[in-house]
């Protein structure tokens, strides 16, 4: 029962719905592509575009579908590049769209595509995909991937059942002794959870539509498939759900994704389209079990090999100072070498500097959607999952990670009384009480959404059904995709306001270059050279989280040429160089010749640039 | 590669206490020898060969720079499917160097076959268990660990190139074979301000010198040279991607783990070898042999994971008992040495639900000439800190017993950066790896620890011991199901996740109107199950016993039958 009602709690998040069959297609033309319509439409923009793009199929889903990424700009080499993923979990179409469209702005105008490479991955998850446009809706997330979810005799034996025939998934509700839910007082559509300490008796139990298929006295636990591709990725893997599969990249979508991106070094920025959107609202902090960096315990061994107290906490930066005493002279340590180290395991929190561009970033972009007339005073999106490709890409490429859900319904406006201000704590108490039993935000919203949009038909009236195993049920509810899914006449506006604040980001990306060079003569052909590396972007690179974990590539300075290096290396890595700053680097050499330096600003992200420096001239 | 040839002739030449000519390789396979890895596969062949009705030659999937990866399968078609009987892995030499864990894998396949038909027990785990043998994991390491100059350390890793000094080059300094002896053994100079100097009663042995003595050498580390001109030596070699720590269960990123790799089984033979587990359901106990200081570990290698006290009575039933057939050995968890994430044994427990050993070959603590009682704290400690007198003695071992085939002595090389130096020390066939003559022992232990295993996995009894007719038309029936062995016939941790299909016992050919488990035969308590009393969902541990109580309408012949993935399935009938 309990189960029950948490997986109805669960989907009441995802599910929610409309008359997509009419919804499809419209006058506008706009529509819903399905997943034949997006692999044909990807087709067409690689022929029209044959020079500069490719199409890359990276794994065929178990239900047999490939998983396509469209290249734009594929004849650069030495060019960052941006992946763009859309729609992971299969039940957000305009997710999708978006990608299309946005794969479609790149290829009409080349101004994006200079000195930048894209990869763009409309649909990761086609078998989610395709039930959007099929069958019975129910916003389903997971592919064909065979799991025996309730791990009986059989399996998918037990998944969802329109029983009324309209065509979705909604609730059922049965009246019951020990229910759990009771009618809102102010709506008699919506279902709330009885509260026992507020004298509350529950009246109804609410079931997700379906019988017991399988006879086991538990209703749809073994639908068809599956895993759940925006669940499955490595980080904060959610181990334990079925739906995200036993490990990360067990499904082969996943798998695919991970091989073609670790493939491909120069991606440097990441893009999602789907639920979360980190472009208004950074990724969220305060999960417990980081460890603290500035109270780090010294393991015995390592106090004692860096004659420390094992008793006291230290800061990054004295572990820093202690580790530098013992290893060899010049040899950089980094926090990220300290950390694995000592085994301070993972960073499940975004690192503060990186939070500084996230939040620079959402305020920017909430005045570019003022500046264009688009509400923000919408439902807000909802956190980036565990095993979410968008977190995967922050802290394991340590790349910067921006999301979008373009679209959520609009609040509904409540009338604010000028007076609240100075109300008493009494008023307070009372104005709490009379709250009680009040619709959340979101239901109201998806209601009102509902009237306005769908008329009143995004919500399924509640009627009486006599149910195989339950006897008298009454079915109704959001339908599912409604609160994830315009109609399609409004999702040109959307993605023509939303999809070119993803353009203005690129402009934030690292750019790096030689900004001088410096060459003083000490004497006796002795030289010091001096190179100053700038960033004439806004983000660092790497950002912290790359800086932490190590992943993108390094940048490198390489010198050339027929003189002898007296201190320096000949390949010297740079570290991190934050957005908007230049770093000075110092070399000293040797030569009694007029000869050249050859300097070499090397990365497999942003290519080479060679300074060739003259020597006694 | 321009030092193979060389090579070649002086790893023939090196080895000398056994015919330079190893001779063909013929069943039953020789113990007496290391094969390389064209001969592991001519040995697999050559079993195959010679047993082609109990065994099946498969190529698992092939490894990052293409070569196969074989397993052999051994199982008697006479008395059943493979699949439905219990299966025994063992896999060894994950770790390309750890190379003798192979010939324990090629022994327990070679044992098992030329014993069929002899041993009585042997022919009996042949014929009921599926053995599934692979024993190079990691081919490409072990290819190169014979090919070319190592340490006995070294081509431990996939080979999945990595950035180790973040210079933006993959794998451009590693250590370098300088005399082309095909060993990476240590370096000295002459350095009169240096910290080390000859002990004085065998001058091959480094002695650090007091505070204030006059030095005689600096050690300069490993064979090498500065390959890329960072004034460091050796400090990016081949790989390095652990693939002990590139598992799917509890895998962590390598900023976190070192060597994890990019993601979980970014290694394409471990992928490979990951689906091949999978497809085998029936697998219930999993061996991985590694080479360093005699030790049994069971999962989890993360402390923080816990296992279900019943699975942990289950790993002990084989542990306990495998200490006494490898003397000096330890059992324990996998993370009470060292914590580590990704690795096989935690992905064979919570992915597939088999219970998985790590065994750890070889103590060099077998290398002495004391008695166990004779041995002195200076003398018994191997592992890292060896002390001078230890030293004296492992070398008066490779003197005495291997004809000094263990220890290259100290000669002059001229160094291309350093100059004048001398290369010498414990060669690669060293430190980790028992001479050949002792490798009939070890193999033959530790095979026969997995060979106990594979004899105590479930066997399962299934016995109608009451009937009794009730009113009208109702019977109630009492069975009861015994396992006979340790092993369960599913893990505790399995069943309470809900991991795979659950073990049931189901009723056929009359209508059950109640039936649940007895949870007291003295006072006739039934836990009785709601729904689908018919089937009985249950996981039976080590030597478990469960009873069931059925109320059963009509007449006629009723069947009983037991299905488990990893226990064979048993049947009965009652007629009422």
């Amino acid at each position: 029962m309990l189960k029950k009602t948490i997986r109805y709690l669960a989907l009441c998040f995802i599910l929610a719905p409309a008359l997509m069959s009419s919804a499809q297609s419209s006058s506008s033309g706009t529509k819903y592509h399905n997943v034949k319509e997006v692999q044909q439409m990807l087709k067409e923009i690689q022929q029209k575009n044959a020079v500069n793009t490719r199409l890359h199929t990276i794994a065929t889903s178990p239900g047999g579908e490939p998983v396509t990424i469209l290249e734009i700009g594929s004849s650069q080499t030495g060019v960052p590049a941006i992946f763009v993923g859309a729609n992971f979990e299969g039940n957000i179409p305009i997710s999708t769209e978006g990608a299309l469209r946005l794969a479609k702005m790149l290829t009409d105008s080349a101004s994006y595509t200079e000195g930048l490479k894209w990869y763009i991955m409309p649909n990761p998850n086609p078998d989610a995909a395709k039930s959007f446009f099929a069958g019975v809706k129910y916003g389903r997330s997971v592919n064909d991937f065979e799991i025996n979810n309730d791990v009986d005799e059989s399996v998918n034996e037990d998944g969802y059942d329109d029983l009324n025939g309209d065509g979705y998934i909604t609730q059922m509700r049965v009246k019951s002794p020990d229910g759990t839910h009771l009618i809102s007082k102010n709506d008699l559509r919506i279902m709330v959870r009885a509260d026992a300490g507020k004298g509350e008796r529950g009246e109804y139990n609410i079931y997700l539509e379906g019988i017991d298929n399988d006879g086991d006295g538990q209703f749809n636990e073994d639908g068809e498939g599956g895993i759940n591709v925006g669940i499955a990725f490595p980080h904060l893997f959610p181990a334990g759900n079925k739906e995200a599969g036993l490990y990360p990249g067990q499904t082969p979508e996943v798998y695919g994704i991970l091989r073609f991106i670790f493939d491909r070094p120069e991606i440097a920025m990441v893009y999602t389209m789907g639920s979360s959107n980190f472009c208004l609202v950074p990724p969220k902090g305060g999960r417990k079990g980081e460890a603290n960096l500035d109270r780090i315990k010294l393991p015995g061994r390592y106090a004692r090999m860096l004659n420390a107290d094992e008793n006291q906490t230290f800061t990054m930066d004295e572990v820093i100072e202690m580790v530098k005493e013992v290893v060899p002279a010049g040899m950089e340590v980094t926090p990220s070498m300290v950390a694995g180290m000592l085994g301070l395991g993972a960073v499940v929190n975004p690192l503060e500097d990186d939070l500084k561009f996230y939040s620079k970033f959402s305020v920017e972009y909430k005045e570019y959607l003022k500046a264009k007339k688009f509400s923000i005073e919408n439902l807000d999106p909802e956190p980036a999952k565990d095993g979410s490709f968008e977190l995967w890409a922050y802290y394991h490429l340590g790349v910067p990670s921006f999301s979008m859900n373009l679209f959520s319904a609009p609040k509904v406006k409540e009338e604010k009384n000028e007076e609240d201000n100075s109300i008493s704590l009494e008023e307070v108490e009372k104005k709490s009480i009379e709250k009680e039993g009040e619709l959340s935000d979101r239901e109201k919203a998806l209601l009102a959404w509902s009237e306005k949009e769908w008329d009143g038909n995004g919500f399924v009236e509640w009627e009486k059904f006599q149910h195989p195993d339950l006897g008298e049920v009454e079915i109704g509810g959001f339908v599912p995709y409604l609160e994830t899914t315009p109609k399609p006449e409004h999702v040109d506006s959307l993605l023509a306001v939303q999809l070119p604040w993803l353009l203005q980001l690129t402009k934030k990306m690292p750019e790096i270059s030689f900004a001088k060079e410096e060459l003083t003569e000490l004497g006796s052909g002795v030289y010091k050279l001096e190179l100053f590396v700038e960033n004439n972007g806004t983000l660092s690179y790497p950002i912290a989280m790359g800086q932490r974990n190590r992943q993108p590539a390094p940048l490198i300075v390489v010198l050339d040429g027929d003189f002898e290096i007296l201190e320096g290396l000949k390949r010297t890595p740079l570290g991190s160089i934050g957005g908007n700053q230049v770093r000075k680097f110092t070399w000293l050499i040797s030569t009694n010749k007029k000869a050249e330096i050859s300097a070499k600003l090397e990365s497999a992200v942003f290519g080479e640039k060679v300074k060739q420096i003259k020597i006694g001239g | 590669m321009k030092h193979l040839t060389i090579l070649i002739l002086l790893v023939f030449l090196s080895f000398s206490g056994y015919p330079a000519d190893k001779g063909k390789i013929e069943v039953p396979l020789r113990f007496d020898r290391y094969y390389n890895l064209a001969e592991v596969e001519e040995a697999l062949r050559a079993l195959n060969q010679a047993f082609p009705k109990l065994t099946k030659l498969d190529v698992v999937g092939k490894s990052e720079e293409g070569r196969e990866i074989f397993a052999l399968t051994i199982n008697n078609p006479d008395t059943g499917k493979e699949l439905d009987k219990p299966g025994v892995y063992v896999d060894g030499n994950i770790h390309g160097n750890e190379i003798q864990a192979g010939e324990v894998c090629l022994y327990y396949a070679n044992m098992l076959l030329t014993n069929y038909g002899e041993n009585e027990q042997i022919t009996k785990a042949v014929d009921k268990n599926a053995h599934y043998i692979i024993p190079v994991v990691n081919v490409d390491g072990r290819y190169y660990f014979f090919e070319e100059g190592n340490t006995p350390s070294t081509n431990r890793s996939i080979r999945v190139p990595y950035d180790d000094d973040g210079d933006g080059l993959f794998d451009e300094d590693g250590p370098n074979d300088l005399d082309g002896d095909g060993n990476i053994t240590q370096m000295r100079i002459k350095d009169p301000h240096g910290q080390w100097k000859a002990d004085p009663e065998d001058p091959r042995v480094m002695v650090r010198v007091k505070p204030g003595e006059k030095g005689e050498y600096t050690l300069l580390g490993y064979e090498g040279i500065d390959n890329d001109g960072d004034g460091r030596l050796n400090e990016d070699a081949e790989g390095y991607l652990d693939p002990n720590r590139n598992w799917g269960s509890s895998w962590m990123p390598p900023y976190v783990q070192r060597g994890a790799g990019d993601f979980p089984l970014s290694g394409v033979g471990l992928k490979a070898i990951a689906d091949y587990i999978a497809a085998r359901p029936n697998i219930i106990v999993g061996y991985a042999f590694h080479n360093m200081g005699g030790m049994w570990l069971r999962a989890p290698a993360d402390k923080s994971i816990r296992l279900d006290p019943s699975d942990i009575a289950a790993y002990d039933v084989v542990g306990n008992e495998a200490l006494k057939m490898t003397p000096g050995y330890v059992y324990h968890a996998s993370h009470d040495l060292y914590s580590t994430y990704g690795d096989f044994t935690t992905h064979l427990y919570f992915i597939n639900g088999i219970l998985g050993f790590v065994g750890e070959l070889f103590m060099r603590d077998q290398e002495t000439f004391r008695n166990e009682d004779d041995k002195t704290a200076a003398t018994a400690s191997a592992g890292r800190g060896t002390s001078t007198e230890r030293n004296r003695e492992l070398l008066a071992f490779n003197d005495y017993l291997t004809q000094g085939e263990l220890y290259k002595d100290w000669e002059k090389f001229d160094h291309p950066q350093f100059g004048e130096i001398e290369i010498g020390g414990w060669v690669k066939m060293s430190s980790r790896l028992p001479h050949p003559f002792m490798l009939p022992d070890l193999v033959h232990r530790n095979a026969s620890v997995v060979l106990h295993s594979a004899q105590h996995t479930p066997e399962i009894e299934m016995e109608v011991y009451d009937v009794k007719k009730l009113d009208g038309n109702l019977n109630r029936v009492r069975i009861r199901l015994e396992n006979k062995n340790g092993l369960p016939a599913m893990t505790a941790h399995a069943f309470k996740t809900k991991l795979y299909e659950m073990d049931r016992l189901m009723v056929n050919g009359a209508k059950v109107v109640a039936g649940g488990k007895i949870t007291d035969k003295y006072f006739e308590k039934v836990s009785y199950k709601e729904k689908k009393p018919e089937i009985q969902f249950l996981a039976l541990p080590g030597y478990g016993v469960v009873e069931y109580e059925f109320l059963i309408e009509g007449k006629g012949n009723v069947t009983f039958s037991f299905e488990s993935q990893k226990a064979k399935n048993v049947k009965t009938s009652v007629k009422l």
